[in-house]
């Protein structure tokens, strides 16, 4: 083949992934703008009822509230846990430093049904099942890895010698790193913490088991109505958590870019 | 060495407060690990264990039953053609990565990331929209004149296994793109230049030098395949289930936590192998700067 034509291939490839990535995507946003009664695309007109039906509904407005409780206090734990833990990783030499990895990382692959049942085993006996409390402490579990990866990636690539230099002027070397380094790392804490805060937004079986009865959270009110109702509602609350999403991504790339233009 | 090492106490002196702060540093995220992961494991384990007095039973009752055996190969089926399929489609998409910059490389990482950050319930339910009998597909087709009655892609081990490619493909994506970037691209042009065609230096060079991303790749999309809930719920028939949804199942409509818990178990044996096995050769540690031996 010449350059040309692997090129056409590749791009013609990689539209189409793109497409079967994206297309999903943008159904669940129009239909979510639907003025038709039923999940049809592309949807007979528009409207904004469905977001109205939403926001009218004490039901839906008080699972958003859950999964907004649920969320910060998982991003809140993850990142108090998580900084100090990737400075420990990346700063020293520790032993035993696979394991440790291993143990911080290993939530993220565990079956989510496994951790759910043996988290509602764990749970009852406490009485942290039907707590809002308990389910961000489960949550601080696997949204913690999120928080140490993107402080350490930060903490590598930060100038030590800033801190140093705070030191040998004076400064405490803990005062050094809350005035020098945490606010240079700041752009990678921030990421970590946004993405615990939407991995506890999408996580579903442990807060099926942990609040499953009354005042759930988003993920669990969708996944119930899904399998009950068909009417466009569902669609709505899944665009405004697409919309989340998208947020997310301009505020971490907002946040990396900020990182790159203060380190370059 | 050994016996300048133990000649030089001022130096372990010195290393005293080092080994002090990384554990108070490490110990609350350690101690959070254990408490809100680790001891339920255990206490999975132990009830496992304790449906009946004390015994193997519950394991027994898993092994010996053919539903379980069933949704047990039903789960490794779907979770294999899941991984082989996202790592066909991903591998174009992470070597057009690699050969695009800037802008264009921008929009394309995101238009991978942003289903990544879309839960996967919503990404689930939107092919029960586009899959149904009056879904847009089966409305193009009938359109275009191919089929006169809808097709059932619902329900079926097709429609299960496009949207667990899709949720699985933006990860598989990513790792192999950050594989490739390790690849040293002057080696191919020195292929090049030593007459190979474009083709040829990418099967002889690129290709094998990528293989080690494309087997870790597999084995973490593999181990995230393992327990999928979602997709198989709700696009899938009774015959597409896989083994979450059994122990869901166990666990909350039959209360059969004894069986639930032994059959976690034994999931989380399986993907605690295989996730040891990817730490082992692709060391996680690399996060934090290389490993320290």
């Amino acid at each position: 083949m010449n350059p040309t034509a692997d090129r056409i291939v590749l791009g013609a490839a990689a539209a189409a992934i793109v497409a079967y990535l994206i297309f999903p995507v943008i159904v669940v946003l129009a239909i979510s703008f639907s003025a038709g009664n039923f999940l049809e695309f592309p949807p007979p007109g528009l409207s904004l009822r469905w977001y109205r039906a939403i926001a009218g509904d004490p039901e839906w407005v008080s699972a958003f509230m859950v999964t907004l409780k649920v969320g910060s206090l998982t991003a809140l734990l993850a990142t108090l846990l998580g900084v100090p833990a990737a400075f420990a990783l990346v700063r020293y030499v520790v032993p035993a430093k696979a394991l440790l990895s291993a143990l911080i990382l290993c939530a993220l692959v565990t079956p989510p049904i496994v951790t759910a049942i043996s988290t509602y085993l764990f749970f009852v006996p406490l009485g942290l099942d039907n707590s809002i409390v308990g389910l961000a402490c489960a949550h601080a579990v696997s949204g913690m890895p999120f928080v140490v990866i993107n402080t350490a990636a930060s903490l590598r690539s930060a100038d030590r010698n800033l801190e140093r230099a705070a030191i040998i002027h004076g400064a405490h070397p803990l005062w050094a790193i809350a005035r020098i380094t945490l606010p240079i790392i700041s752009p990678g804490i921030i990421i970590g913490a946004i993405l615990a805060f939407v991995h506890s937004a999408h996580e579903l079986l442990i807060a099926m088991f942990v609040l499953g009865g009354v005042g759930k959270p988003v993920t669990v009110k969708i996944w119930s109505d899904v399998q009950a109702t068909s009417d466009p509602t569902i669609a709505a609350a899944s665009a405004i958590l697409i919309g989340l999403a998208i947020l997310t991504f301009v505020s971490v790339s907002t946040a990396q870019a900020l990182a790159r233009r203060r380190n370059g | 060495m050994t016996a300048i090492a133990e000649h030089a106490p001022p130096r372990a002196q010195a290393v005293q407060p080092q080994r002090a702060m990384p554990a108070l540093l490490l110990l609350p995220a350690l101690t959070w690990i254990a408490v809100f992961f680790l001891l339920p494991l255990v206490l999975m384990c132990w009830r496992s264990l304790a449906a009946d007095g004390y015994s193997f039973k519950a394991y027994w009752i898993v092994f010996s039953s053919p539903l379980y055996t069933k949704v047990m190969l039903t789960t490794l089926e779907s979770a294999s053609i899941a991984t082989v399929l996202a790592l066909l489609l991903a591998y174009p998409m992470a070597y057009t990565l690699t050969i695009t910059r800037g802008v264009w490389r921008g929009l394309l990482l995101m238009f991978v990331f942003i289903p990544y950050w879309v839960d996967i319930i919503v990404r689930t339910f939107s092919w029960l929209i586009l899959l149904g009998d009056h879904g847009l597909i089966n409305g193009l087709l009938r359109k275009l004149g191919i089929v006169h009655a809808p097709l059932p892609l619902l329900y079926s081990e097709f429609a299960v296994l496009v949207g667990m490619v899709q949720i699985l493909l933006p990860l598989t994506i990513v790792v192999l793109f950050g594989a490739m970037l390790r690849i040293d691209r002057t080696l191919i042009s020195a292929a090049k230049i030593h007459g190979a065609s474009g083709w040829n230096a990418f099967r002889t060079v690129f290709f094998p030098l990528s293989l080690p991303g494309v087997y870790g790749a597999a084995l973490l999309v593999f181990v995230l395949s393992l327990g999928f809930y979602v997709t198989p719920a709700l696009l899938g028939s009774p015959r597409q289930t896989m083994v979450a949804q059994t122990i869901m199942v166990e666990a909350s409509e039959l209360l059969e936590w004894g069986q639930a818990s032994a059959a976690g178990f034994i999931l989380l044996v399986i993907t605690t192998l295989i996730a040891a096995i990817y730490n082992r050769y692709f060391s996680l540690d690399r996060l934090w700067g290389g490993s320290d031996a």
